[in-house]
């Protein structure tokens, strides 16, 4: 099962790897024309083509740019000369302390509200909270991060609008830095989580267990917690693991808005000075973290549903 | 349907149309051109002229935004229909055929969705050129995987059902199974869908273009507003505001729509409490004397306030039950049997309902506890069981834990002590290996081993009364024996009252004491089980028992056929509701409600004309006055609940009132029973 | 039971429908598979209604499906009217189709909910172009109203109508066979008897052989001529219905009889007669598939699979020990 599981794990890393080498490699734009610029002669071109292997048949490319990633060797920018793993591994701590942020904010107030609003469906509350769920998913999130500046920034001036203080600076300042940032990206995952965990409860809450506790003479908050949560919780995990995704979208959009040296700012700006080598190391960087997330995502869940353990 | 879908629904449609409309015809409105420069002085907040203000090159923003709009709807309705053309086909594909053409499609699919959507847009539309053709095409293509899935998921789900079965025994080709029978079904999901994922694709066409790598200027986009007005946000933020207004009201009105569309396909609205609303004034409960039963239920009415009425799901039933006794409730669906046991745990889901009556424990009346003092009763003195095993168990948690909680919560037991306390109970219902069964799954036990677990755990504290609703109808009918047998050794060993629900007349013949049966929330006949068998009045009770298929009958036999069917509880028929499925309707039942009238002490029945008696054969009779009690549905009951107690055993015992009684079925029916 | 064997089928000519060795399995996990039927025969003469009876898991609505070719079955034969159905493929398959039909158990989910009753009745007509004027004489039949049935969808029928709506759909093609996989078992006993009403004035009418398939003996005597019972997916018994009832061979169908309660029968309580749960269809016990539950079972059970044998008339068992034998006061020798 377990080994099933890994055969198929590889597959996946190896066509995700594959597909984003190859699409950036046949895209539009020839790095010759960036190392060189747009006056070299055509032989020089050729040479550095050669040298490069560019005129290797894709597999080719493919087969030495994979041996390499193994040993953690993604090449050198031709813009900045720096190696890509280098200026990858000095961002990558930024964007998982944000990451890890946004989702504490999103999970830490989804869970609550999603129970609150479940416990009473149709009644006051729910329909407040369903509706501020509404609205923060309707938010894109530079618009809340833009609102969120003006007011906390600008207005008041009680936190940073832009900036970053690493956590082994300064604990504290790290904190204010991260604060406003994994609050706007968090929200918009928060109303996802809140909305799909209220739903299951709502289903969950109807099942003959629940009314069968209800007869036991459990309390309200007990069947709650301990009867209802778990069994609907499945969704709301696997949702964590597929909108990693869209979470590391919004890490891109984050981080260029509030000014964080991370792995998303440094994709946009490699966009920018078409330092294509970096660009895929970054969109390989993220398609194998997230890939290897949803991996531990479906682990979990065997610990949170018995069925699927003995399935 | 217009109705279902709210009002908001209505409203977010009609923002939909209006900036689709302003979109369309940008050109048409008398709007200052987009890239006009100084239009207005540089920077101006809103005014008449220019209701969003004026940008740093003195441009109007309101024109801006309305050309803008012209992007983020054509990408999102673009990218959509792209993901729909692709995606749809695939899902259904995959969802109908199923095995090897489902494997290598989804396995396609999952590593599609592999990629973080964004991040890839970003790299791909950065070197393919950012413009309107591939901001589209990169968003559509990214939104095949997701389409697959849900169109998939969908087809699947009917696919399974077996009208897709049956058509295809009909000789009907796939191709048209597909379009006819599936395709109208999926398009309802896909829809909402489809709104919601122009919800996502505005969004995401929004976050591009605020990073400046969507379509470039000078033609505006929300995004690109946004981003422009961000660097002098502290002197201008209606740069940033105008927009971000825009369009969050658009992304909200899609995602309005497609959620108020999805939920025409689910309806599942309830939690665990109910809605606290103005608290519906209680029903009048007729008077009654609480007497020293064990469970007394007097004038019991559940009615629920629907959009289509007043449901009286329980209307007005009375009896009561002594300890080692059986009382078995007995009607069809929607007789409200399974209502009333939950009207008497104070179990009822949901919202608008209205309450009656009194519930009895001992004497205490239970309907003016509070939640937390019901909690103490429950699970202690009173126990459930439900039908169906299979959804009785939490399944994520233990079996131990599931059968040790009530132990714990109200025993205060330690989890050692009611662990080991819990192996006691499941081998007194006859599980084997009761130690290896703490630790197991509901999952991993058969039916009946289920079964005879939430009877192990509706006994764990000892109650006085055991509720088992349905508790065999589940299960098959050589397990069936089983777990009766077990529920009724149970009340012997433990000196229980059991109410036994039922829908099935021979279960109910073979283990009640004393029987109820249940026409539209009301009772209709009640007695002890062997009189009432045999003697039955009431023409509904006996159409029941002539309707079900005996053993010893010999083949082809035809049963007697009760016409029409069950009533609209929203909507009952006047006087006697079963009157227009009585073969032996007269008129006074179409215009009185029968009060109960007392064949025995202990055999009621609610009816003008019983079978068996020589009312049934009299010619109609003129509606006689009767006591003012007697229009009232169930006097003579009531009396009987109010003056007498249950089984027998205690016959006289707190007996009052004979004389009411008397006057009450002074009734030529009454006269002629009572003689009997 | 557990058994197979085809020794009670009748000469091939007879029958109008002939299932001979039906073997049908499911992928189940870690590569086993679910032997859902096993080795089930049997067969049905003109206008006859075969009762099949079983607790669930014993195969009989897999049985069902495998007549209907969905899907065929893994081995075994289905012949209709002398044609091997199992070896049909595409479109030869379904021209056999109109002659063969089914109504389901779920009223509700057998009718697809957006499309209009009426609709739904004459879908047959118009995929095969013929019998379109017989729709609503066939609604009629069913005690539905035509002009009703052209405007409404399923949601606005009670269970009872949608399963007229069912029969309606399935008698439309004028069938020769028509399975009935517990079609009542979904209904209230009031709606049930005139469903079963209805089968019994339908098939009179429309002269049809029926297959009636259910969970409840009582309800399948009641229409049957013969009753077939299963067991994990094998035959156990096959006798005309009131021999079945009155003079059960088979331990397992004295058990099931047993286990009704009220049935007036004078059987021993069965508690005595039956204990535990059917076991996984995923292992199947060998040999005899009911021993692990029989009180009579012996070690050859274990080894030998009974296969049926006759008892004399038209009774026919699988089992090693079946009761008449030693119950010679019941009346009939042994075969």
């Amino acid at each position: 099962m377990i080994l099933h599981r890994l055969v198929r794990l590889l597959v996946v890393l190896l066509v995700v790897t594959f597909l984003s080498f190859a699409l950036l490699s046949l895209l539009p734009g020839d790095p010759t024309t960036q190392i060189l610029g747009v006056s070299a002669t055509e032989e020089a071109r050729a040479q550095l083509r050669q040298e490069l292997g560019l005129d290797d048949p894709l597999f080719v490319r493919y087969a030495a740019w994979l041996g390499a990633l193994v040993t953690g060797d993604l090449g050198t920018s031709y813009i900045t000369s720096v190696p890509v793993t280098e200026a990858l591994v000095e961002r990558l701590p930024v964007t998982i302390e944000l990451l890890i942020a946004a989702e504490i904010v999103a999970i830490g107030l989804a869970v609550p509200i999603g129970v609150a609003a479940a416990r009473r469906a149709g009644g006051t509350a729910d329909q407040a909270l369903t509706a501020l769920c509404f609205a923060l998913l309707s938010t894109p999130v530079f618009v809340l991060g833009v609102l969120l500046i003006l007011i906390f920034a600008v207005n008041w001036q009680v936190l940073p609008a832009t900036g970053w203080t690493p956590i082994s600076l300064d604990l504290g300042w790290n904190l204010t830095s991260v604060l406003l940032p994994a609050v706007t990206l968090g929200c918009g995952q928060l109303a996802v989580y809140a909305r799909l965990l209220r739903a299951d409860m709502i289903a969950t809450l109807q099942e003959d267990y629940i009314t069968l506790a209800r007869a036991r003479g459990l309390s309200p908050r007990r069947i709650l917690w301990r009867h209802a949560l778990r069994p609907s919780a499945i969704s709301l995990i696997t949702a964590i693991g597929l909108n990693l995704g869209a979470l590391i979208g919004g890490t891109v959009i984050i981080e260029t808005l509030f000014g964080l040296p991370g792995v998303g700012r440094l994709i946009v700006d490699s966009i920018f000075s078409r330092d294509y080598l970096t660009v895929q190391g970054g969109v390989v960087l993220i398609s194998v973290g997230y890939v290897l997330v949803n991996f531990a995502v479906d682990l979990v869940y065997a610990a949170v549903d018995p069925r699927i353990r003995y399935a | 349907m217009r109705r279902r879908l709210g009002k908001g629904f209505w409203i977010a449609s009609g923002w939909i149309g209006l900036v689709l409309a302003a979109a369309v015809l940008a050109d048409l409105l008398p709007l200052p051109g987009y890239d006009e420069t100084l239009v207005g002085p540089p920077q101006a907040g809103p005014s008449l002229a220019h209701p969003f203000g004026t940008d740093s090159l003195g441009r109007d923003v309101f024109s801006r935004v309305v050309y803008g709009a012209r992007v983020s709807l054509g990408v999102g309705i673009g990218a959509v229909l792209l993901g729909l053309l692709i995606g749809a086909p695939l899902g259904l594909l995959a969802g109908y055929r199923g095995k090897a053409t489902d494997a290598v499609i989804m396995a396609v699919n999952d590593i599609a969705l592999a990629f973080p959507a964004l991040v890839f847009a970003l790299a791909v539309v950065a070197f393919a050129g950012a413009n309107l053709r591939n901001v589209l095409i990169v968003l559509g293509v990214l939104g095949v995987p997701a389409w697959t899935r849900l169109v998939r998921g969908t087809t699947m789900a009917f696919a399974g059902r077996e009208f897709v079965l049956a058509a295809r025994a009909l000789g009907v080709r796939d191709r048209r199974i597909l379009w006819r029978e599936i395709v109208p079904n999926v398009s309802v999901p896909a829809a909402s869908y489809a709104f919601l994922g122009m919800a996502v694709v505005i969004v995401a066409e929004g976050s591009l273009a605020f990073l400046g790598l969507s379509v470039q200027a000078p033609t505006p986009t929300w995004g690109g507003l946004i981003n422009e007005g961000r660097t002098i946000m502290e002197n201008a933020p209606h740069l940033v505001l105008a927009p971000s207004l825009v369009m969050f009201l658009t992304v909200l009105s899609f995602n309005v729509v497609g959620d108020r569309l999805r939920a025409l396909t689910d309806v599942r609205q309830s939690g665990l409490e109910h809605v606290r609303r103005a608290a519906a004034q209680p029903l009048p409960t007729a008077p009654h004397t609480a007497g020293g039963q064990l469970l007394q239920v007097a004038d019991l009415r559940t009615h629920f306030v629907t959009a289509r009425g007043v449901v009286k799901a329980v209307d007005g039933v009375s009896f009561s039950l002594e300890r080692g006794r059986t009382l078995a409730v007995v009607g069809e669906s929607g007789s409200g049997k399974s209502m009333l046991i939950r009207s008497i745990l104070d179990l009822l889901p949901g919202s608008g309902v209205v309450r009656g009556g009194k519930v009895y424990l001992d004497g205490d009346d239970l309907t003016v506890f509070s939640p937390q003092e019901m909690r103490q009763v429950l699970g202690t003195r009173l126990a459930a069981v439900f039908q169906d095993p299979m959804t009785a168990l939490n399944p994520v948690r233990t079996i131990g834990t599931q059968v040790a909680e009530p132990l714990r919560v109200h025993l205060g037991l330690s989890r050692k002590r009611a662990l080991a306390h819990a192996a006691v109970l499941l081998a007194s219902v006859g599980i084997p290996e009761p130690g290896r069964v703490l630790r197991r799954y509901p999952h991993q036990l058969s039916g009946g081993m289920r079964q005879r677990v939430t009877i192990a755990m509706a006994l764990s504290c000892g109650p006085d009364v055991l509720f088992a609703d349905e508790p065999t109808t589940a299960l098959d009918v050589t397990v069936q024996d089983q777990v009766l047998r077990l529920i009724h050794r149970q009340r012997q060993e433990r000196n229980m009252a059991t109410v036994l629900v039922s829908h099935d007349l021979a279960v109910v013949a073979e283990w009640a004491d004393e029987v109820i049966v249940m026409y539209a929330g009301k009772v209709v006949e009640r007695g002890p089980a062997a009189d009432l068998f045999e003697r039955t009045r009431m023409p509904y009770t006996e159409a029941l028992l002539q309707s079900v298929p005996r053993l010893t009958d010999p083949a082809h036999h035809r049963l007697r056929v009760i016409t029409g069917r069950p009533p609209d509880l929203a909507a009952l028929p006047s006087g006697c509701a079963f009157h227009p499925r009585c073969p032996y309707a007269r008129e006074r039942c179409v215009t009185e409600a029968p009060p109960l009238f007392q064949e025995t002490r202990e055999h009621l029945y609610a009816c003008w004309y019983p079978r068996g008696t020589e009312a049934a054969l009299a010619d109609p009779v003129p509606v006689d006055p009767v006591p003012a009690a007697l229009g009232d549905p169930g006097p003579a009951g009531r009396d009987r609940n109010g003056s007498e107690p249950g089984g027998p055993g205690h016959n006289g015992a707190g007996r009052t009132g004979p004389d009411l009684k008397r006057t009450e079925l002074a009734g030529p029916e009454g006269a002629d029973n009572r003689g009997r | 039971m557990a058994g197979s064997g085809s020794a009670h089928l009748r000469p091939p000519g007879q029958a109008v429908l002939r299932a001979e060795d039906l073997v049908v399995e499911f992928p189940a996990d870690r590569g086993r598979s679910v032997h859902a039927v096993s080795g089930v025969s049997f067969d049905l003469l003109p206008g006859e209604t075969l009762g099949i009876v079983g607790e669930s898991g014993c195969g009989k609505s897999t049985t069902a499906r495998a007549l209907m070719q969905l899907p065929p079955p893994l081995s075994g034969s289905v012949r209709l009217d002398g044609v091997e159905l199992t070896r049909l493929k595409g479109e030869a398959l379904r021209r056999t189709r109109r002659r063969l039909q089914m109504i389901f158990q779920d009223p509700i989910s057998s009718l697809n909910p957006r499309r209009r009753v009426r609709d739904i009745v004459a879908e047959g007509p118009r995929v095969w172009g013929v019998g379109g004027d017989r729709v609503d004489e066939i609604l009629e039949a069913v005690g539905l109203d035509p002009a009703t049935a052209a405007t409404r969808r399923p949601h606005e029928f009670s269970g009872g109508q949608c399963q007229r709506i069912s029969i309606a759909r399935a008698l439309v093609l004028e069938p020769e066979v028509v399975i009935c996989d517990e079609p009542v078992s979904a209904l209230d006993v009031s709606v049930q008897a005139q469903i079963l009403g209805l089968l019994e004035d339908l098939k009179e009418r429309y002269r049809l052989t029926l297959v009636f398939i259910a969970h409840d003996l009582a309800v399948v005597k009641n229409v049957s001529d013969r009753i077939l019972v299963m067991y994990l997916g094998k035959t156990c018994e096959l006798a005309p219905g009131s021999e079945l009832v009155e003079r059960p061979a088979h331990p397992y169908t004295r058990a099931l009889l047993a286990s009704i309660p009220r049935s007036g029968l004078g059987l021993p309580p069965a508690d005595q007669l039956i204990s535990g749960e059917p076991p996984s269809p995923v292992t199947p016990p060998s040999g005899c598939r009911f021993r692990t539950r029989c009180p009579k079972a012996a070690p050859r059970c274990a080894q030998e699979e009974p296969e049926m044998r006759s008892l004399g008339g038209d009774r026919w068992v699988a089992c090693h020990y079946p009761e008449t034998e030693t119950e010679t006061e019941t009346g009939t020798a042994p075969a």
